[in-house]
């Protein structure tokens, strides 16, 4: 128990001294500004058949709950998912594999862990819900145990589970990399629109059977909405506590201890094969010293080798299947207009374009290319990489477009390799992480497959053949503006370092 | 003892001047320090936490001084590291390289970087593995490599260019006594026409090839000169003595010690001290290790 404990506040101390943790807290009050909004608001992310409750503590309690149920599901996931990883990185799993320290309580101290962050997320929520109420000002009258039963009994629960598939999916060998991250975006969005209905199992997210006043409708949503008119208020009677709520809650959090120790019977326990023994390196052969180097170094053009050397990085280590699957959707595109066959095209090198601007840090090389000249150039390079790998992967497509003279389909596709590299790369060098473009990259390409023409970026969606999302110079610009990120961060970096 | 700290008059080809690095919370990393630096091999010695890694990182351009000015063949390094960095040859203490890439691959890509041609890359990317010994690995992915084999890719990135300046920290760290000789062999070929600055806390490292050592302790310069200058410091203040094991360790608290060696007569304890530390302490010649422990706890 001592190890457990030692293990999970080690390991939340680590998180909560970067300065990522209070960016979490801060955008925690965001969130219950978005759950509780002034009276006169055109959105809610809870109507109930045209109706809202009356910001008491109830249901300030359980809107707020509620909203931390939904999204926090989401983010928190990416937050947390760095434990195990980091200990392998860092070195740290080494040390803890060589003492007698027992697998699951490993992975229950990294449950802790992850609860504990997101728990304090919760609870900065539950405190914002506070003075929230107090603020919209529709009841003065604070009862703390109103307040805090949604939290415990919907938010907590909730956050348990996300903390317990964080571990899982780190521990589980083909949901541990990118792929882990974006499969997340679908599993979350499964839960959340299943998750709203009172019959899903263990109460689902949790939203209550309310009993609604004479003249609403039976619409009951959560989500973010818009409304025409500010809603009506009731007064929420609160959160009936029968019994079997209360047992479906206690077996989620059981499910979620289990979906948490279950990869113990998988997980490498970092025991994994050195470097050098992986590489079967043997007995080197023996060379003596002979003096410097005779060829004098001539500077010269380095624009191509540089790109060149850029795509090798971007693409490193990228597994046989995957250059099959690249080749058969650019062969795809070739064959059918494009659309479908483009978006799936470009969702398929995600993990590789979510490298960009994040390689060196992560790899260490940043280390050695700190002292290395013109870094603006190298930022240019990796964008060209990126858009070159997004020409090369929707090559199929743009042949087709150029065969029949679609040149505006044409255009939307060059202006969306440009966009998706220039996305990319200013995401990864402003957060240093790859996480952040995997999740909104996935989001926008789920908009994009549902027709939503708001967001598309490469031209997929066509109404009688003509475009109908925004002008490619729009995406262009957007493309620019990335790109112009990213420089500028990277300038400051340097200014600053 | 000898004491030049703070500078000398060698020709300034890089100049450290009063350099302070203070870290967040507060950390005073180096403390005005100033070195001037020419030409040659000189070795930066100092304990764990001396700053040296600190005052490499600024002088490569990696860190940036919290003040004081860093000034290459004249020209501010701190605003505009370029010119420099085109001069340079770093080898940090801890680095990373692209896994799934080869050495040949990697050093490629830094070539470019650096703005060689493609013809004179690839010949000293040949020539430097070689050099390295690692000509058989040439071609293998860089993940699969040992941490002494991984060091020399990095000792083979540091002189691509051919620099004019070479900075490396614990360059010996990994490497088999084979490879640390062939290591040291280049640093002296290095050093003929260039700068070659080596910071290191294992004296051995610098003893036989650093026409000039300096001594970094709390961030200032503790001692400055060449190894015999820097002997002469300590010259007839060094002692050995064999005492009784039981006794061995209170006199280590009360003397300066350098060296302590368990022998069948008792511990043979060598001893820092201006006179004769006991009644049958012996003069004895001193080496580098004796001069740096005598400044660093002076």
């Amino acid at each position: 128990m001592n190890a457990l404990a030692a293990l999970a506040l080690a390991d939340f101390r680590e998180r909560v001294r970067r300065p990522a943790y209070l960016l979490m807290l801060i955008s925690a009050i965001g969130l219950g500004l978005l759950a509780v909004p002034p009276v006169g608001a055109h959105w809610s992310v809870l109507v109930l058949g045209g109706f809202r409750g009356r910001y008491t503590s109830g249901y300030v309690g359980l809107v707020t709950a509620l909203t931390s149920a939904l999204w926090l599901t989401l983010v928190g996931f990416y937050l947390v998912r760095d434990a195990v990883a980091r200990d392998e990185r860092t070195g740290v799993g080494q040390l803890l594999a060589a003492t007698p320290l027992r697998t699951p309580v490993y992975l229950a101290g990294k449950l802790l862990s992850n609860a504990m962050v997101l728990g304090s997320m919760v609870a900065v929520l539950g405190v914002t819900a506070l003075a929230l109420q107090l603020l919209r000002g529709e009841s003065r009258a604070v009862d703390p145990v109103a307040l805090a039963l949604p939290f415990v009994l919907l938010a907590w629960p909730m956050v348990l589970v996300t903390a317990a598939l964080a571990v899982f999916f780190e521990t589980t060998p083909v949901l541990r990399g990118g792929l882990g991250n974006v499969l997340w975006f679908f599993v979350w969005m499964l839960g959340a629109i299943g998750g709203q209905s009172p019959k899903a199992p263990f109460g689902g997210l949790g939203l209550p059977p309310v009993q609604l006043p004479d003249g609403a409708g039976q619409d009951v949503g959560l989500g973010l909405m818009y409304v025409d008119e500010p809603l009506r208020t009731f007064d929420f009677p609160g959160l009936r506590l029968d019994p079997g709520f209360l047992g479906g809650r206690l077996a989620l959090v059981a499910v979620a201890v289990a979906i948490a120790l279950l990869p113990a019977l998988w997980f490498h326990r970092f025991d994994r094969p050195a470097r050098a023994a992986r590489a079967g390196v043997g007995p080197e052969p023996r060379t003596v010293y002979q003096g410097l180097p005779r060829t004098a170094p001539a500077h010269g053009g380095t624009v191509l080798r540089l790109l060149a050397g850029e795509l090798r990085i971007l693409v490193q280590g990228a597994p046989l299947w995957w250059w099959l699957g690249a080749g058969a959707l650019a062969l795809a595109g070739l064959a059918a207009p494009p659309g479908p066959v483009l978006a799936v095209a470009w969702i398929w090198p995600v993990l590789l374009w979510s490298r960009l601007g994040t390689q060196p840090a992560t790899s260490g090389a940043a280390a050695i290319l700190g002292a290395y000249p013109a870094p603006r150039r190298r930022v240019l390079a990796e964008w060209g990489a990126g858009a070159l790998l997004a020409a090369a992967t929707g090559a199929g497509s743009a042949i087709r477009m150029a065969v029949t003279g679609d040149l505006p389909g044409l255009g939307a596709w060059a202006a969306g390799a440009a966009f998706v590299s220039a996305l990319a790369l200013a995401l990864g060098t402003l957060t240093g992480a790859p996480r952040v473009f995997q999740a909104v990259y996935t989001v926008i390409w789920y908009l994009l497959i549902n027709d939503a023409s708001t967001v598309d970026f490469m031209g997929a969606l066509r109404d009688h053949g003509r475009l109908t999302g925004p002008s490619p110079l729009l995406w262009a610009a957007l493309a620019g503006a990335g790109l112009f990120a990213a420089l500028i961060r990277t300038a400051w970096r340097q200014a600053r370092r | 003892m000898c004491a030049a700290a703070g500078s000398n008059s060698l020709e300034g080809m890089l100049e450290l001047l009063a350099i302070t690095k203070v870290y967040k919370g507060q950390k005073r990393a180096v403390d005005g320090l100033t070195l001037r630096l020419g030409p040659g091999l000189v070795g930066l010695l100092g304990p764990n936490g001396a700053g040296k890694s600190s005052l490499l990182r600024i002088a490569a351009t990696v860190t940036r001084p919290t003040s004081g000015q860093v000034r290459y063949e004249g020209v501010d390094a701190v605003a505009r590291p370029d010119g420099l960095r085109r001069a340079l040859g770093y080898l940090p203490q801890d680095f990373g390289v692209y896994p799934n890439l080869s050495a040949v691959e990697f050093l490629a890509y830094l070539a470019a970087v650096k703005g060689l041609s493609a013809r004179s890359a690839k010949a000293r990317i040949d020539e430097l593995l070689e050099l390295v010994n690692l000509t058989h690995a040439a071609r293998r992915p860089l993940g699969g490599y040992s941490g002494g084999m991984l060091r020399r890719v990095g000792i083979a990135q540091t002189l691509l260019a051919d620099p004019r300046v070479v900075i490396v920290d614990e360059p010996t760290a990994g490497l088999d006594p084979e490879e640390r000789v062939r290591f040291r062999n280049l640093l002296s070929d290095l050093a003929a026409d260039r700068l070659v600055l080596l910071s290191t806390h294992i004296v051995g490292d610098v003893e036989s090839v650093a026409g000039r050592i300096v001594v970094v302790k709390g961030g200032r310069v503790r001692l400055d000169g060449p190894a015999d200058e820097l002997l002469r410091g300590v010259a007839g203040h060094v002692w050995e003595v064999t005492v009784p094991p039981e006794a061995a360790a209170g006199l280590q608290q009360r003397l300066l010690t350098t060296r302590a060696v368990r022998t069948p007569a008792g511990v043979r304890l060598r001893v820092l001290a201006a006179g004769r530390p006991l009644a049958d302490a012996a003069p004895v010649a001193p080496d580098l290790e004796d001069a740096y422990v005598g400044a660093v706890h002076r």
